[in-house]
């Protein structure tokens, strides 16, 4: 993972981290708005433009990759270099959760 | 047979949200917005008072990939309207909204969309300056004035300098909405 990456996407937006999380399994744009929706119990609903423009972006950074089109919805999963981030978004997360919990 | 209006109106890039702003309050006094043409024509079609939101974006990779891109903002409740000056003309009524919503959720997707337009607008800038007014400058220096092309030289110069001065007042606010996210 080049740095360009790694200062781009370390730390990750919470609608980026959520795309992401999502396409570890192939889906669209549409399926992963519902399925944050979900996920969430309605607290974060993904917009069109926003996730349009990650989408966009995550594929051009090599991060997801298209996979096939289905109904004119653009079916994308998560890559080798998209779970190399994830997974060190998840390792920062994880200390943060586990520094608040413990105390200073 | 429904009343039509037409009004122009005149937005810079730098106005996005005075234009959804413009286009939701005519909505509000019964007007629905059918199309923009021209230099900035507004066409509107009488219609029951609704509170819509209207939302612009700007995408030109939406724009080459129209289908797949217009389908996730129909999936998403979003009518689109049309596209005009690469922007795309998306509306949403607040009756199906949970809470007030617009095409983007957060603010770093908010800097992309504006860093698009930027990025988008300068290319006809530097065509204008390259292809036009230099060659002009050149032309003119060298073979002395006559008043034709001292004329188009004026002409041009005007043009460029008022897309400078849209631009540049663009740019300021560009950086200060970058630096309002990224105070930290």
């Amino acid at each position: 993972m080049n740095a360009h990456i790694k200062k781009v996407y370390v730390p990750m937006t919470e609608t980026g981290f959520y795309i992401l999380l999502c396409l570890q399994y192939p889906n669209h744009g549409y399926g992963i708005v519902q399925r944050v929706e979900q996920m969430t119990k309605g607290e974060i609903r993904l917009t069109p433009g926003t996730m349009y423009g990650s989408l966009s972006k995550m594929e051009k950074d090599g991060l997801i990759s298209f996979v096939r089109e289905e109904e004119k919805r653009k079916i994308y999963q998560m890559t080798e270099l998209g779970r190399q981030v994830l997974e060190l978004e998840l390792k920062r997360i994880e200390r943060l959760y586990r520094n608040s919990r413990e105390g200073i | 047979m429904k009343k039509q209006k037409k009004e122009f109106k005149w937005f810079t890039i730098a106005d996005y949200e005075k234009e959804q702003d413009y286009l939701r309050e005519m909505h509000n006094h019964g007007w629905c917005f059918q199309k923009v043409n021209g230099l900035g024509m507004y066409h509107f079609e009488e219609c029951e008072p609704a509170d819509v939101i209207y939302q612009l974006d700007y995408n030109k990779k939406g724009l080459a990939n129209k289908e797949e891109y217009v389908q996730l903002f129909e999936d998403c409740g979003w009518e689109y309207i049309q596209d005009f000056f690469g922007f795309s003309y998306f509306r949403k009524p607040i009756g199906i909204m949970n809470e007030e919503e617009g095409i983007f959720c957060d603010d770093a997707s908010r800097l992309e969309f504006m860093k698009r337009i930027l990025i988008g607008r300068m290319t006809p800038l530097l065509v204008l300056l390259f292809t036009i007014v230099i060659p002009q400058l050149i032309t003119n220096g060298l073979l002395g004035n006559h008043s034709l092309s001292s004329f188009f030289l004026g002409m041009f110069t005007g043009i460029l300098v008022g897309y400078l001065v849209v631009f540049i007042w663009y740019m300021k606010q560009y950086w200060n909405f970058k630096a309002k996210i990224y105070k930290e």
